[in-house]
């Protein structure tokens, strides 16, 4: 793949450096990586992928962008807000560099997607918010035998890891399972705007030593980082032999989603109250004969402002302690947003609650439609 | 014997928001004990009822990976409290 004169003009900082050079040069013109996630990670990879002349961009986001992206995603800016992040994006970053050619993939990858998607690219760079989509992504990536350069934030805090299927552990190897909801969201836990600056740095390095050869990945060695220390620390991960889907004899040989309410059979019976209609229960004060009100977020936001005759039992606690739910009572859980109330009706269903209850968009609709002046936290 | 116990960042809300903490015990199992006495609440989102480590949490010791409870810690450790992170 040849360079052209404004492209050697425009590239001469990378190929006056001998490592990367004019050969460097021409294999990220003609390379292909996909980011998922045009979020906080995606958005300053993108942009340095973009710079770099990494000659085919893929981004996949079915989102639209919303003003509170702004103070972190810097792909975007005030006029985007309400177009979709993959379109606008690609605006950008073609008008960052219009030698290269972007891919927009407005869809949510899942695991009768995912192949098609990733299959041709040459690497993977993951930034999604989304845990399901993490694993989705890393099995894909394994059975393609794709490179992935991982990061993921909360708060101050950062991982990133690049994993090179058959040269070193997987993100399963890494953590074998997780859950949403167990695991907080930056929606929930809000995260420092610049955080993703770096972690997303990190994964655009790691994407331009891969594709052209230079340097050492990270590769079976999690870098952490934590943005009020300013300290980053590295620890070692070996391949599991027992890994699912990388391991000696893996149980995952094709996609698969996984780990939310995803079984129509489960999700049917979870009762979802608005809430309006919890309003009108409450009101009419036959809740506490009827549900047993519990609050699954954390200390620190259930002080902040609750429901009258809600009782705290975090969601991290909640499996310990179904023990305490009131006799006869139906749990009917709450938290900011829905997202760990739902979570915590899965984990209700699978201990044998029947028919557990939850408020479908949390607090902040409880505030937005009945009390305004109920202060829900940040989580 | 003393160590050091870093926290990640889901688990700080236990710590007043702390990201290092002290902490006593010959092993890691004396360590999250010591640590459970001072925050309650935070061995249960690390170890499950059967004292197994969460498939989403990682324990070093400095930079040795804790696979047993009782890997022993000696004065002067580090404990890495590492939890998947599902931010982007």
């Amino acid at each position: 793949m040849t360079l052209s004169a404004p492209e050697l003009s425009r590239y001469h900082r990378h190929i006056a450096l001998p490592e990367l050079g004019r050969t460097g040069q021409e294999r990220l013109k003609g390379a292909r990586v996909v980011v998922i996630g045009a979020g906080g990670l995606g958005s300053p990879a993108a942009l340095y992928l973009a710079a770099a002349g990494v000659g085919t961009i893929g981004l996949v986001d079915c989102d639209r962008v919303e003003i509170s992206n702004l103070q972190r995603q810097v792909l975007f800016d005030s006029a985007s807000v309400g177009r979709l992040k993959t379109e606008a994006a690609r605006e950008r970053l073609l008008a960052l560099n219009p030698e290269i050619t972007v891919i927009a993939h407005t869809l949510t990858l899942r695991a009768d997607n995912v192949l098609d998607v990733l299959r041709d690219y040459d690497l993977v760079l993951d930034g999604t918010d989304r845990l399901t989509t993490r694993y989705v992504v890393n099995d894909a990536c394994v059975l393609l035998g794709k490179p992935l350069v991982s990061a993921a934030i909360h708060r101050f805090e950062g991982h990133a890891m690049t994993y090179l299927p058959g040269r070193g552990p997987c993100y399963r190897c890494l953590f074998p399972e997780a859950e949403e909801g167990v695991v907080a969201s930056c929606a929930e836990a809000g995260v420092l705007g610049v955080l993703p600056g770096v972690l997303g740095s990190i994964q655009a390095t790691e994407a331009v030593k891969i594709l052209t050869g230079i340097g050492e990945p990270i590769v079976g060695r999690l870098v952490t980082y934590d943005a009020l220390e300013l300290r980053f620390v590295e620890l070692p991960v070996t391949r599991r032999p027992d890994c699912a889907v990388c391991g000696e004899h893996p149980t995952i040989t094709a996609p698969r989603d996984a780990g939310e309410l995803c079984d129509p059979a489960a999700a049917s019976r979870v009762r979802r109250l608005t809430a309006a209609a919890l309003h009108e229960l409450l009101a009419a004060q036959r809740t506490r004969a009827v549900f047993d009100l519990i609050d699954v977020r954390e200390p620190r936001e259930f002080g902040a402002g609750h429901l009258q005759g809600a009782r705290n039992v975090p969601l991290g606690d909640l499996e310990r302690r179904f023990g305490e739910l009131v006799p006869g009572s139906t749990p009917l859980f709450v938290c900011r947003s829905g997202r760990r109330s739902l979570m915590a009706c899965t984990l209700a269903l699978r201990a044998g609650i029947e028919a557990p209850a939850h408020l479908e968009g949390g607090l902040l609709a409880w505030a937005a439609e009945v009390d305004p002046s109920l202060d829900v936290a940040a989580g | 014997m003393s160590c050091t116990i870093r926290i990640p960042s889901p688990l700080r809300s236990y710590t007043a928001g702390a990201a290092t903490v002290a902490a006593e015990g010959a092993t890691v199992e004396e360590v999250l004990a010591s640590l459970e006495r001072r925050f309650a609440g935070i061995r249960f989102r690390m170890v499950d009822e059967q004292s197994r480590i969460r498939p989403h949490i990682r324990l070093y010791v400095n930079t040795t990976e804790v696979t047993v409870l009782s890997q022993p810690v000696r004065s002067g450790d580090v404990v890495h409290v590492i939890c998947a992170l599902s931010g982007g």
